[in-house]
């Protein structure tokens, strides 16, 4: 069985296509998304003088016709943002008001995945190709119930999923980051958690663990250290370990045949931890390029026969 | 709304999510430019040293020529970092951009120019070396055919390999520059014979891996502070030295120079015995000023003598973040350019102040005297048993030891806090490679309570223990020191070509960049840049490997077989890997194959 797993593309579509194309590209079995799918910035657009006027990655654009604001539109979504049309006053009331900040990027998130779904389950039909979607730590709540919805996707979050011999339990919750997001608890509360995911598991030696946080001091969870506010230290070059302690111990104890997480773009790589093969395969969804791990197991021996990790 | 609300309305609304931070210090960007291209450790031994080599040359011209060309790769680098800021640097540039046929047209250059130089400095005849170099060109052809090869012989042989050789070159400035001057100042006869001694040189290049390895394992985190402290109280004690030069005289130098000549060596006039020294075994012409200007022949012959200090504005190229902007690319530029622009004008300061206090024709008499001597090209001892080193030198003009020992061990922080960037980037380096599964998964293992990189700074540490020997104890080995600026300046090459290309050859990832604004002429700017690069690194590669002024290229057999032998281990470790990946079944084309998106 060949696995693709992708992760943390934060809204990226062209990202999001290439994870659906992906499986026919590289002949993977299942297609696993490890969760942050949702963006982080909106891009406003602004009525203006008969035209649009916007400004991405510092620099000013003034779009006269419908199909030039089409074509910026795709490369805002292409980077993982949402764009926004906005009338002059519009912005002035978001200003004002940042509730409509949020209520405008709820919607967003959750139309973006609604769209995303339907487009696997258009892609995904008649090829007999397994996706598992588990939101994580970035994304709201409200997305679980829109990819369970989704006929050809199993949404991965807190649930037991049979893969060829194989059990995959997944969850996006993490431990705690100085950003407070969504899915966060310390991980003396996330080890039961897992724990009790793993409880489903009969072969825990056949389980894959399909956790956002990467383990503890693995390599796979170095970032740049923060300042007290929030700035780099040393230009991020100074790198720390900031995985979860819990998914370590997880790991440690359960043994699972392999290890799938994200959550640290900047942590790419594979590692060995016991028996287990954990991998992150890291994030550039801005660059519109998908980092992937391409895993092959053999079903019969229950262990890993080789991986990849590619950029796509 | 006014045009001018407009121009103040927000251009991104962000909600609270993992990884968004406010940016990175300037000064974080600009320190470690400044300190990777150090004028005290590189720059006042081996490119502030070496004038006597070329009298004709125009010191200033020289200087400012050099930091307009580290201009230009200044500017490729912040550009492929606004582009692809990923760490691993120019492995993963290169990986990325070099393949089809620029990357087969970079690796036939590589690959033919190899073997063929190789095949005539082990003496085979014309028609074989010919044969060789044309099945260079084939091999190194298919290698950069693939996306993948070529970057990883280039990257490798830059990150990894050469930074064997830096070993007992951070040694031997540790030695001359810091324990040879105490030794010497505190009276320590013995010390500064075996710090002299080819065991000493050995040894004290043990004691630099060690401490290399020791900061790598430190990590980053505890480092930065070190570098930060080491900025600031290194220029407060070039300052003081440069006041102290500005307001003495020559004669007053001589007399102290004199004096400790007498005091510490022995040596009676050693002003004018070091001036004699150098005319009678070292064909030193005195004449001529660092105020003459031009651009002649002598000024361009400089060039790659500056760029073994010079080259490396960019040593820290690889930083992280998101939600990136052309802002970005402005500030990593103005912190390389800070770092280089900072330290070529303090360069031009110290020679101007080396001129007027030390003497012109003493200070480059000196420099030869000991550089002549310490590389083997005389057997003759110079005038005094160490190198003039500048701070001391100035440290002479006050009669106390104590201060002139204060003076050698405060300045030490300019190597302290470069000594930890020798192998940080290999490391990385290494890891990227393990992770494409070119090399085994083992070399990218950290411990589990450090994450200290053992197993990567093993892979350096061993063949940097092995030139160490070599270096200490092989004669003639050391005169393949430039050879440690070449081989990185060939992987700055292969980048500087990946940038001038990208915009055409890798057109979506390009326009998807922020630096897409930046045109001169309808042209993108780090095509310019990297054009200009590619020629100037061009040129200075051509001088090094035809010019027997620089002691590393084709009249030295010695070195061509060095340089042979590091390219040919990596295009070998590369081919194995692959043939080796694809018994196990993994296709390594697949790591950079592009998914189709629709």
């Amino acid at each position: 069985m060949r696995i693709f797993f992708a992760t943390d593309i934060h809204g990226s579509e062209v990202c999001w296509r290439k994870f659906l194309n992906a499986g026919a590209f590289h002949k993977a079995d299942v297609l696993v998304m490890g969760g942050d799918m949702t963006g982080k910035a909106m891009v406003p657009i602004v009525a203006r003088d008969g035209g649009w006027r916007l400004s991405l990655q510092d620099q000013e654009h003034v779009l006269s016709t419908e199909d030039e604001l089409k074509a910026m539109e795709k490369r805002i979504l292409d980077r993982g943002y949402y764009p926004i049309r906005l009338s002059p006053d519009e912005v002035a009331a978001w200003e004002a008001d940042p509730s409509l900040v949020d209520a405008r990027f709820k919607a967003e998130m959750m139309a973006n995945v609604e769209r995303w779904m339907a487009l696997a389950d258009d892609r995904l039909k008649g090829t007999g190709r397994r996706c598992v979607v588990s939101p994580a730590n970035d994304d709201i709540f409200e997305l679980d119930p829109i990819i369970d919805a989704a006929e050809l996707v199993d949404l991965g979050e807190g649930n037991t999923i049979e893969l060829d011999g194989f059990t995959m339990v997944s969850t996006g919750w993490a431990n705690t980051t100085p950003w407070n997001t969504f899915r966060e608890l310390p991980d003396e509360k996330l080890r039961p958690k897992i724990d009790e995911l793993v409880a489903t598991v009969a072969d825990k030696h056949r389980a894959i663990f399909n956790f956002h946080a990467p383990p503890y001091g693995s390599n796979l969870d170095s970032a740049p250290q923060l300042n007290a506010d929030m700035t780099y230290v040393a230009g991020g070059r100074a790198l720390v370990p900031v995985g979860s302690h819990a998914v370590r111990d997880a790991i440690a104890d359960y043994g699972p045949v392999l290890s799938l997480h994200g959550h640290i773009h900047e942590g790419r790589g594979a590692v060995k931890i016991g028996r287990t093969l954990a991998v992150n395969p890291g994030s550039s969804y801005e660059d519109g390029v998908l980092q992937a791990a391409i895993v092959d197991l053999d079903s019969k021996k229950g262990e890993v026969k080789h991986y990849l990790l590619i950029n796509g | 709304m006014t045009a001018g609300e407009m121009a103040k309305a927000p251009t991104l609304f962000l909600r609270n999510a993992t990884g968004l931070v406010k940016g990175w210090s300037g000064f974080d960007a600009f320190g470690y430019s400044f300190l990777s291209v150090n004028l005290v450790t590189l720059g006042m031994f081996y490119s502030l040293a070496v004038f006597a080599f070329v009298p004709d040359g125009s010191v200033l011209s020289a200087l400012l020529l050099s930091g307009v060309a580290m201009t230009f790769l200044c500017i490729t680098y912040a550009g492929l970092i606004a582009v692809m800021p990923r760490a691993g640097g120019d492995y993963v540039w290169q990986t990325r951009i070099l393949d089809g046929i620029p990357g087969a047209v970079v690796g036939a250059l590589v690959g033919g120019l190899t073997v063929y130089l190789a095949a005539q400095a082990f003496g085979l005849d014309s028609t074989l070396t010919l044969v060789g170099g044309a099945l260079g060109v084939v091999a190194g052809g298919l290698l950069g055919l693939k996306r993948g090869g070529i970057g990883f012989v280039l990257s490798t042989t830059g990150w990894w390999f050469i930074l064997a050789l830096w070993a007992p070159i951070y040694g031997y400035i540790l030695n001359i520059e810091f324990l040879q001057p105490l030794a010497a100042v505190s009276g320590w006869a013995d010390g500064l014979a075996f710090f002299s001694s080819q065991t000493g040189t050995f040894v004290v290049s043990l004691i630099t891996i060690v401490l290399a390895s020791g900061l790598v394992a430190l990590g980053m985190a505890g480092y930065a502070r070190i570098q930060r402290w080491s900025i600031y109280i290194g220029l407060a004690a070039l300052a003081v030295i440069f006041v102290l030069m500005a307001v003495s005289s020559q004669d007053s130098f001589k007399a102290a120079f004199d004096r400790e000549g007498q005091a510490l060596f022995g040596v009676t006039g050693a002003y004018q015995a070091t001036i004699d020294n150098a005319t009678t075994n070292d064909g030193f012409v005195a004449g001529g000023s660092p105020l003459d200007f031009g651009l002649g022949g002598g000024t361009w012959l400089l060039l790659p003598f500056m760029m073994f200090w010079i080259l490396y504005p960019n040593w820290g190229a690889t930083l992280y973040g998101e939600v990136r902007g052309a802002g970005d690319f402005r500030k990593v530029l103005n912190g390389m350019l800070g770092g280089l622009w900072v330290t070529v004008i303090l360069a031009i300061v110290f020679v101007l102040l080396a001129a007027k206090t030390f003497g012109w024709d003493f200070f480059n008499a000196t420099n030869v005297n000991f550089v002549d001597w310490a590389y083997g090209y005389v057997t003759v001892a110079p005038a005094i048993p160490i190198w003039g080193y500048p701070p001391l030198l100035a440290a002479f003009l006050v009669d106390s030891h104590v201060f002139q020992i204060i003076v050698v061990l405060v300045f030490g922080v300019w190597f302290l806090g470069w000594a930890g960037t020798l192998w940080l980037s290999s490391t990385r380096m290494i890891f990227a490679a393990a992770f494409d599964r070119v090399l085994p998964e083992w070399a990218a293992r950290v411990s589990e309570r450090r994450g200290v990189p053992w197993t990567a700074l093993i892979l350096i540490m061993i063949p940097g223990v092995i030139v160490s020997y070599l270096y200490s104890f092989q004669a003639g080995f050391s005169k393949l020191t430039l050879d440690a600026s070449l081989v990185i300046a060939v992987t700055f090459f292969g980048t500087a070509i990946a940038a001038t290309i990208l915009p055409w050859w890798k057109r979506d990832l390009y326009e998807k960049s922020p630096i897409v604004r930046y045109n001169v002429g309808g042209l993108p700017l780090i095509s310019i840049a990297g054009a200009i690069t590619t020629i100037f690194l061009g040129f200075v590669l051509y001088e090094w490997l035809t010019n027997a002024l620089y002691g590393i290229g084709t009249g030295n057999t010695e070195s061509i077989k060095f340089l042979a032998v590091l390219y040919g281990i990596a295009a070998l470790v590369y081919v194995v890997a692959r043939l080796y990946r694809r018994s196990q079944g993994i296709d390594l084309d697949a790591i950079h194959a592009e998914i189709p998106a629709e």
